[in-house]
């Protein structure tokens, strides 16, 4: 028996991830420890540790401003882009329809198509046959950003579903909605839950849109940091960002415990 | 059979479908439909349908920004590629609890939004950060010598943003190679490293190459990190194209770039699409 690995791989393997791993998580890292100086500016490491900024920014009107309006878009995203998502999810993996690969593709498309291109066309639309980019616009965009998500982590376990339970219950004479109520949604349950984490967070995180479509009275949290990137960003930034950081934690975990990450990443 | 039925059941799904389908016609499709037609209306009475473009390919400056754009996405596909496919052979490989932490390493700061990583390089990066810290102790550059604002920095930092799409189109292949293979091999006298490379790289190519289709149109048409990391001075595609829809108000010409990534980005994902597809067959 040969074995498996060799020692040079496993130490020159194990010395590449370590530095990848660093690679990957400094700079989160370094925006976390910056947020806790006691000093005035935003520096690495930090001068002395204490939560003032975090006092700062949760007594500051705009920053608290801001956390609201991505809370209510990212709140209608969700609803919206789970409700349309599985509805999509459950239509498509019947493959009754006619062109249903087809379909998946479309409904996917939003994933690959670059984000910038999709702003500034709905922009375009906005001025042109509305009144200009609005709250309502801007969660309309993160709707179809994010309801590929709903549609792939649903479809994803409907795949795996026994289909011979539904046919047992149209058998036994459970209509339409019946069958929709007590047997596919319970099934497709841990796929729903990842998809509205994924929806929720992808909507609370993103930026692009946000900022073609940026007009006064609606700014997110991350339409924030990046205006106050591009002048002189304070700690009070990297306290949010801290903030920011926490909250992705926490859906990571969400999507792990509904539906496994390893499921919803390959 | 669920199948069986035939058309019995086909109102259902089509009712199921509509919702999702009417929102990505009106508010997909449509608002990208009128980039395309934007881009070739003429913007001024003299002008004819195609200046826009023509304006775009008769500047020095506009070609400069979009062969910046070509040549920093190649640097940063390939840097991807390179760190991307020992990370997800370890991944695809190693015990379960390492390879759960490398994919939680991986998801996490993918999941994490692309202004906050930005900022942790702007700090990393800039005057003071560890990186300057590091060359100077190694005698590696001058005092204060800073990577923001430069084209190394841009790679560097968008290397760390689209890491994990390589990685993760590439582990999706490699977890499907069997590992007997590689077991065939080893037995019949191949080393390790040989096994990497004359039956794991060969088998994994579907998956690299698709990741790096992804990850070059991604960078492609990337705007906040370029923008912020490398500053006005060093201006790519999409930086170009926000400054004129944004600040000059210029639609038209803003609508005729954007249709000019578009081409270079639909010509990448076409064949990403189509490997995709034949790797989950």
């Amino acid at each position: 028996m040969v074995g498996r690995f060799p020692p040079s791989a496993l130490v020159l393997g194990g010395l590449a991830l370590g530095l990848i791993l660093v690679f990957m998580l400094l700079p989160l890292g370094v925006v976390v420890a910056a947020s806790l100086t006691a000093g005035q500016f935003l520096t690495f490491p930090p001068q002395g540790l204490s939560l003032r900024w975090y006092g700062d920014v949760l007594a500051s009107e705009a920053y608290l401003a801001a956390a609201w309006t991505s809370l209510k878009v990212a709140t209608l995203v969700t609803i919206a882009a789970t409700v349309i998502g599985t509805a999509a999810a459950i239509g498509i993996s019947r493959r009754r329809l006619p062109g249903s690969a087809l379909l998946a593709g479309l409904f996917l498309s939003p994933l690959v198509l670059p984000s910038i291109i999709f702003g500034i066309g709905l922009l375009i639309v906005f001025s042109i046959w509305g009144n200009g980019p609005s709250l309502l616009a801007l969660a309309l965009g993160h709707t179809v950003l994010t309801m590929p998500y709903v549609v792939r982590t649903v479809a994803a376990v409907l795949a795996d579903a026994d289909p011979a339970i539904e046919e047992a219950a149209r058998t036994m004479g459970a209509g339409p909605v019946a069958r929709l109520r007590f047997v596919v949604l319970p099934q497709a349950k841990g796929g729903i839950l990842a998809g509205a984490f994924f929806a929720f967070n992808v909507s609370f995180d993103e930026a692009v849109i946000a900022l073609f479509l940026r007009t006064p009275g609606v700014e997110t949290l991350p339409m924030r940091i990046y205006g106050q990137l591009e002048f002189s960003p304070t700690p009070a930034v990297a306290a949010v960002s801290t903030l920011m950081i926490l909250m992705t934690i926490i859906v990571v975990v969400a999507i792990e415990r509904s539906l496994g990450l390893r499921k919803v990443a390959t | 059979m669920p199948g069986a039925q035939g058309g019995q059941g086909l109102v259902e799904p089509i009712v199921l479908v509509t919702p999702g389908i009417a929102l990505l016609f009106g508010a997909f499709l449509f608002p990208v439909g009128q980039i395309l037609v934007l881009s070739v209306v003429p913007s001024g009475e003299e002008l004819g349908a195609w200046s826009n473009f023509a304006r775009f390919f008769a500047d020095d400056y506009y070609i400069r920004v979009a062969w910046r754009t070509f040549r920093l996405s190649l640097l940063i596909t390939a840097a991807t590629a390179l760190i991307g496919f020992p990370l997800a052979y370890a991944m695809a490989r190693a015990p379960r609890w390492l390879a759960f932490l490398l994919l939680l390493l991986t998801v996490l700061p993918l999941m994490t939004s692309v202004v906050v990583r930005t900022f942790g390089w702007m700090m990393v990066l800039g005057r003071g950060g560890p990186v300057t810290d590091l060359l100077m102790l190694f005698g590696l550059s001058a005092r204060n010598a800073v990577l923001l604002q430069t084209e190394t920095g841009i790679v560097v930092a968008m290397v760390q943003v689209l890491l994990p799409f390589m990685v993760l189109t590439t582990l999706g292949v490699i977890a499907g190679i069997h590992p007997h293979l590689e077991e065939a091999a080893r037995t019949m006298g191949a080393g390790f490293y040989k096994t990497l490379r004359h039956v794991v790289l060969p088998l994994s190519l579907p998956g690299l190459v698709s990741g790096s289709l992804l990850v070059f149109a991604i960078s492609m048409s990337s705007f906040i990190t370029p923008n912020l990391i490398g500053g006005v001075r060093l201006p790519v595609m999409a930086s170009a194209i926000y400054q004129q829809a944004i600040h000059t108000l210029d639609w038209g010409f803003a609508a005729a770039q954007s249709t000019l990534l578009l081409i270079a980005v639909l010509g990448l994902l076409v064949p990403y699409l189509a490997l995709m597809r034949r790797a989950r067959v």
